[in-house]
Formats: structure tokens, sequence, C-alpha cells
């Protein structure tokens, strides 16, 4: 919320003397918490991991390779050159529909301990960013004319569907791939801060 | 077959298929490239090539490895074209050699997390100072091939330091940033250091190349302040000590405080030094501690009467009870409600009891009083007061029913006190055993009782406790005294319950009756015969004694028996001689007569005096009165 108000007092404003500044603040405000959100991620993970047999565990990377996450539709950079050569619209875009991916699935992540219940709310608020984000870039306002266009197929049904007994390699796959996505959300964000930022060494 | 021959031909020859190929790690340096190792198994002693094919997560198309040589041997090196990032690669190895081929475990590798950077380069080490004390500067630039400028990479630095000559490194964690500082140096001190880095979610880099640093010798600086330090607290120090020695006896008083040595008077520690005994207790003797003249003597005779109330009447026949215990005077004391206190067995307590008998008598006296009034039974009465002073003839303290009007010296030589009656007992008690006991008390010779009953019983204790012990005896004394007064004349005063604490009636005096008014009460006068003032030792009474009632006649005259006395005679007074009894018949009438028949006696100012006075008792109240007699 306070991202909100004080993005918004900047518009209100006009053009504030330091815009750059406003939208480092932010963005380093978004990138910590994706951070936040992919150690979450990659803890999750490994403590299922290391929960698993050693024989179950080469079963479902088999399995894993077979299925492929929910976000797999979403074309995002691959590689370092895409990335670079993504605007940061497009990363911040790609950024907002992954987070969004993950907002009503995350909340199945084996809910009941502490982390895991934070990870859902996390998620709407770093969308939130995101999109505050894209609205203070200054293509923002043309690519999101109708939020509607960016109203994705029910994916929740994806992961709902599945029966009881797979829910093992459910799990595991809804670990992984949500870890993965942090890490991509992760990336584009830094890169897309870094780009923005005046100094070259971007090393924050 | 031609192929089956060769292998067959192989095998039979001993080769065989390649072992089982592994692969050992995966490592990306910028997240941009990989590499990939393998080991490869037992090549089965024919040539063996290996080949590495991969799968990317989301096709079924296998690819071969693009560079085997880039990375070296048994290595598969992926470009960057190759390289996807967020792509599970399944990796696998294959040996191959004539006789068969043998596939590795599959790997599944993502080349986000195997990121592991180079060191750090261009590491540079400086001293530099902070307000003269040196510290470490050191600097480094990330990995050539991290692209960390554009945000892909974010790495985080580690630096560790050790002098040249110790063993344990000294870790420090750097964060983003390309500088640290180590302060805290040693003074001539060589020392090394490294750096490595690591990426958010990857591995830690090698140590980048050892720095050599030598930190000055600054050591000089350190000296001089020790060399202040020094003469600061040598000047102190002086300081201290002449402070010290300036004010040596007050602190030795406060810090070691004299201890107080005893303070006897008298008491000479030189004698107990010398360990004579007989020269230390010699030396407690003081002159006039305890008092052994003869003026104390005169001091303790009761020269007076002393009046006392009814009230203290009976508080005194309590106290006379609790002293009388088995003298006859206590079982005929009946109205006392006293049970018995005290005992009078021992002679010694005789002596005290007896001398109590003044309560009892008192009581009697207010019996008499109240025969005299009634006229019923004042014979008997009478009888029973001469009866006791006839017994208080005796000097001897086994007169057991005798009213002895004897007095401990100890309680006589302080009137002035105003006793507790209720003490009296506990008092006398106390007086006797402390009489007894103490060996430093002083014999009165005076003391007629103590010829008695032995020097022991009538010590005449004087001492801190005296005072306290004489207290409550004297007013007792003087009760006694106003009781044996009445006795002595049979006839209660007039002025008996009212003058009870008038000084003047400290001594014992005779009085003798003056006349008997209309309400039949015998009216007393005080007379002063020559006869009686004696002082110091006891003397044999004179005058006459007409303490006994021998009867009434028929005119309601009371008649009083004269007591066997020698050389009593009172001068002036009329009396009736029976024969060799000395009995003095003096009747007086009960009515209006006035009869100065009574013979009275003036007290025997002779305290302790044990010896009976004409009146037949002996008179140691007066000693109460010791120093106003």
């Amino acid at each position: 919320m306070e991202r909100a108000v004080l993005l918004l007092s900047l518009l209100s404003l006009g053009v504030s003397s330091q815009p750059i500044t406003d939208g480092q603040r932010l963005f380093s405000i978004a990138v910590s918490r994706v951070q936040h959100l992919h150690l979450l991620a990659q803890r999750l993970f490994s403590d299922f991991e290391s929960s698993l047999q050693t024989e179950e565990q080469r079963q479902l990377n088999k399995i894993f390779l077979q299925d492929f996450c929910n976000s797999d539709y979403i074309i995002s950079p691959i590689d370092k050159h895409e990335t670079q050569r993504s605007s940061v619209l497009k990363l911040l875009s790609i950024s907002y529909r992954l987070v969004e991916s993950w907002e009503f699935p995350s909340r199945s992540l084996s809910g009941g301990s502490a982390p895991r219940n934070q990870i859902s709310p996390k998620l709407s608020e770093l969308k939130t960013g995101i999109l505050l984000l894209i609205k203070a870039s200054e293509d923002g306002a043309e690519l999101f004319p109708d939020s509607s266009a960016l109203q994705l197929p029910p994916y929740g049904n994806y992961y709902q569907s599945l029966s009881a007994d797979e829910s093992l390699r459910r799990t595991y796959e809804l670990l992984a791939c949500f870890k993965k996505d942090m890490h991509k959300v992760e990336t584009y964000l830094t890169v897309a801060k870094c780009r923005l930022s005046p100094e070259a060494n971007c090393t924050l | 077959m031609t192929q089956e021959t060769g292998a067959t031909a192989a095998q039979l020859k001993g080769y065989s298929p390649p072992g089982k190929p592994t692969l050992t790690r995966c490592r990306s340096p910028e997240k941009e490239t990989f590499t990939c190792w393998w080991e490869p198994g037992s090549d089965g002693g024919l040539p063996t090539t290996h080949a590495l094919y991969y799968r990317k997560e989301s096709s079924e198309r296998v690819y071969e490895c693009p560079d085997y040589h880039t990375a070296g041997e048994n290595s598969c090196f992926f470009n960057k074209n190759d390289t996807s990032i967020w792509v599970n690669y399944n990796i696998t190895v294959v040996a191959t050699n004539t006789l068969g081929s043998a596939f590795s475990d599959p790997v599944d590798v993502d080349v986000v997390y195997i990121v592991k950077p180079n060191p750090p380069e261009k590491q540079t080490v400086t001293i530099m100072e902070d307000k003269g004390w040196p510290f470490l500067r050191v600097s480094w630039e990330p990995p050539q091939k991290a692209d960390t400028r554009s945000g892909w990479i974010t790495l985080i630095y580690e630096l560790r330091v050790k002098l040249e000559e110790e063993n344990e490194w000294e870790m420090h964690l750097a964060g983003h940033q390309k500088t640290f500082n180590i302060f805290s140096l040693r003074s001539g001190g060589k020392y090394l250091v490294e750096v490595r880095c690591k990426p958010d979610h990857g591995f830690w880099s090698e140590w980048s190349s050892t720095s050599y640093i030598k930190v000055p010798d600054y050591f000089h600086r350190e000296k001089s302040v020790w060399i202040l330090l020094t003469i600061f607290s040598a000047f102190i120090f002086l300081i201290l000590t002449w402070l010290l020695h300036m004010n040596s006896r007050s602190l030795k008083n406060c810090i070691l405080p004299p201890v107080p040595g005893p303070k006897i008077k008298g008491f000479d520690n030189q004698l107990l030094k010398n360990g004579k005994s007989d020269e230390i207790f010699s030396a407690l003797m003081v002159s006039n501690f305890p008092p052994t003249t003869s003026s104390n003597y005169e001091d303790l005779l009761v020269e007076y009467l002393e009046v006392y109330v009814p009230v203290e009447q009976e508080l005194m026949q309590e106290e006379s009870k609790d002293l009388h215990g088995g003298c006859l005077k206590c079982e005929r004391s009946t109205s006392d409600s006293d049970s018995g206190r005290g005992s009078c067995d021992s002679h010694t307590l005789l002596m005290d009891k007896c001398g109590e008998t003044k309560e009892e008598g008192r009581h009697t006296d207010r019996a008499s009083s109240r025969m005299l009034t009634e006229a019923q039974r004042h014979q008997k009465g009478w009888e029973k007061d001469t009866l006791t002073y006839a017994h208080g003839d005796m000097v001897s303290p086994d007169m057991s029913n005798g009213r002895v009007k004897t007095w401990p010296s100890v309680f006589s030589p302080l009137p002035q006190y105003s006793s507790n009656p209720l003490d009296k007992q506990s008092s006398l008690e106390m007086a006797k055993q402390h009489c007894l006991s103490t060996s430093s008390c002083l014999t009165q010779p005076g003391h007629s009782t103590k010829e008695a009953l032995g020097p022991s019983n009538w010590d005449f204790c004087l001492g801190n406790k005296q005072p306290h012990l004489l207290h409550p005896q004297t007013q007792v004394g003087r009760q006694l005294q106003a009781h044996s007064e009445v006795n002595i004349s049979n006839i209660g005063r007039k002025q008996a319950p009212a003058g009870l604490q008038s000084p003047a009636l400290r001594s014992t005096e005779y009085v003798e009756v003056q006349r008997v008014n209309e309400e039949d009460l015998v009216l007393l006068q005080p007379v002063v015969s020559g006869c009686g003032r004696i002082e110091g030792y006891p003397q044999m009474p004179k005058g006459k004694d007409y303490s006994k009632v021998k009867g009434v006649d028929s005119d309601n005259m009371l008649l009083l028996q004269r007591e066997v006395m020698e050389e009593d005679w009172c001068p002036g007074v009329d009396q009736e001689i029976n024969g060799g009894t000395g009995n003095c018949y003096t009747s007086s009438t009960v009515n209006t007569t006035q009869k100065p028949t009574a013979c009275i006696h003036t007290a025997m100012p002779v305290q302790g005096d044990m010896a009976l006075a004409m009146n037949g008792y002996v008179d140691t109240a007066t000693m109460c009165t010791l120093p106003t007699c």
C-alpha cells in the first residue's frame, strides 16, 4: 500500500525531480521481495526433496521431465541474450504474468506451515508492485489498456484436477515450478532495475 | 556377422565393453555457458569413445555435446547458444568401444543452480592511515566473465586475512561491495589476503591469488604512550604514598580501631599479668566497699514508727504469708488468701519470713482493731500478739511463730525507695540468696540476727544490687514497722491508715495510750522515753513492754501485760508490778479515761537488733530507715 500511495502521489505531482530514484526504490523493493519469495521456494523444495526416498526421487525426476510447468506457455527469455534484448516493459509484463499465474495455485502448496501461508499474500503484493512499476514506466499506459486481456485461463484447475495418488508427484512439480518461476522473476526484475539505474556498476 | 565375430574375438581376447562413466559435475561460471565433466569407467582394454547426449526439458529431441575440447578432456562445453536458463537438461554420457557401450546415469541440470563464478580479479591491498593508525584496504574486481553490470548475476564477496606465521584465517564477509578495510594490525606484521565470490544461488568461487602486505612499524607511537602512562602512574603513586603517610594515624584508627581495654576501678592490669590472683582480688577491694563501719549500722536503725495504709497491709500480709510458710504466725493468719508462698523450713529464711510477721501483725492488728472496736475477740488476739511478742524475745530465728521484727539488713539502709509490696517476697528471697551466696558480702556485726543465725544468714550485701533489693523492702519494712508499732501498743493507731508513708514514721516509736475516745478508739501518743534511744549495738531494752493483752476486765479496760524484761522499767510510767514476773499490768479503759499506762518503749534505734526489746519483739524494721534515721 505504501508503494501505491507513494507512486500515486508522485504521478499526481507530475514529473518530479527524481522519478528515476523513486523508480529505483520501487524496483529495489520489488527485487527484494521476489528474492525472498525465491528463497522460500527453494527451502520448500529442498525440504520436500529431502523427505523423499531415493527411489522416489529418481522417479520424480523422470516424471518431471515429462510434464512441464503450467507457466511454460508464458514465453519468456531463457538466456541472457534474450533477456537483454527485451525491453524493461516486456520484462515487467512477463514478470507480472508469472507472478499472477502463481497467485492462485500457491495456496495449494501444502499449506500449514507459516512460510507457506505467507506465499500467496506475498505474491499478491509483488503483483501489485510490478503493476505499479509497469504503470510508472513510460510505455506502461499503453500496454495495459485493458487488464482483461491478461485474464488467463484458470490454471487452478490444472493442479486440482489431478487424482489423489499423484499428489506426491504433483507436489514435487508444484514446488519445482514455483522455485523456477520465482527465480525468473527475480532475474528479470534485477535486469530491469539495473538497466534503469544510471550507474553502470549495478551490483546492488 | 563380422561385427559379432570381431566382438566375440575381442571378448575372447579378454577385452570387455567399457565401464560405466559417471558425470562428476557441471558448472557454469557466468550463468551463460556451462560445462560438464565426467569420469570414464574402465575402458575394457579397447579404445573407448565417450559421447554426451542431452535432452532438454520440454522436447524429446536428443542433442549431442557440441564441444568436447574447450573445457578439456572428458568434458562437454555448452556455449551460449546451447545454454538455456531455467531449462532442465537431462544429460547422459555414453562410453563406447568395439565391444559395447555403457550409459551413465542421467543427470538433471538446471543452469541457474550450478553457477560457480571465477575468483575475483585485480585484487589489491594497500596500507592506509587513520589518525596515525594504519589499516589495510583490500579492493578487487568481479570475475571478468560474470556480468554483474547488467544485473544478470549478483555476486557477494568474502575475504580472509592472516598473518604469515599463523595458521588460521580471519574471515570477513564483504557483501556486494568490492572494497574492504582491515583494522587492528600488528605493527611490523606481514599479512596474507584472499578474496572469493558467490552468486545469489550458487557455489562459492575459488580463492583468489594471495596478496602479501607488510605493515610498517608504528610501535614508537605506542612506546611514547607507555612512557607517559608510566610516569603518570608513578606520580599518582607518590602522591598516594605521601597522603597515606600523612594520615597514617587516622587511617589506622579508621581501619583498625583500638580495642577498648577493660576498665575496672582499682583493677590493675599489671597485677593480672603478674598472675597473682590474691593481689588482684585484694585490689578489687575498695576501701569503702562494702561498708563495714558501724556508722552504717546506725543508719540502718529505725528511729521512728512507720504508718501504713490498709491496702498495703493486705499486700504486706501477702508478702508475709509468703515468708512465713511454716511459721506459726503464718498459720494463724488464716485470713490471708495467699497460698503459702515460700517455706519457712530453712533457718535462713526463717528470719526473713518471721521478719515479715509484721504483716501478719498488721493483719492481726486489723483483727485486733476489729476486736477492739467490737471487743469480742480482742483477748484472744492480744494474746496472740503477746505470744508473738513473747516469741519475739527469741533472737534466734528458730522462732517459728514469733513475730520477729527482724529485718534483713539488706533491706534497711535505703528507706527512701518506694517499694512495690508485691516484689517483697521475691526481693527478700533474692536478697537472702544474694546475701548467702555472695562471698563478698560483709556481715553486719551489729546484726543480732547474724549472731543468732550465723554470719552467713544476714550478710549485709552491699553493692549494686543492694539498692534494688532494698528498695522493695524498705517500704515493707516501714509498713512492718508500723505494724509492729501497732502491735506493741496493741492499739490501732489513729493515724494508722493515714500516715503510712510519712517519713516521720520511719523510726519505730512507742506510743502510749492517751485515751479512748467516745468512738471506742484508743488514742495513742508517742512516748519518748529515755530508755529507748539506744543507738549502736543492741542494748537491752528499757522500759516496760505492754504489748500483751492480758484481758479485759469488767470495766472494759484493757489489761496489758508487761513482758518479762530485764531492767526494764520505764520511768514515768505507772505500772503494776507483779512479783518477780516483772509483768506490768496496765489497764487502760477503753472508754474514756486517759491512762498513760501503756508503756511504750521507744524503738530501739539499733538496726538489726535481734535482741528482744522490752516489748518482746525485735525491731529490725528500723534498719529500713538508714539514711533518715
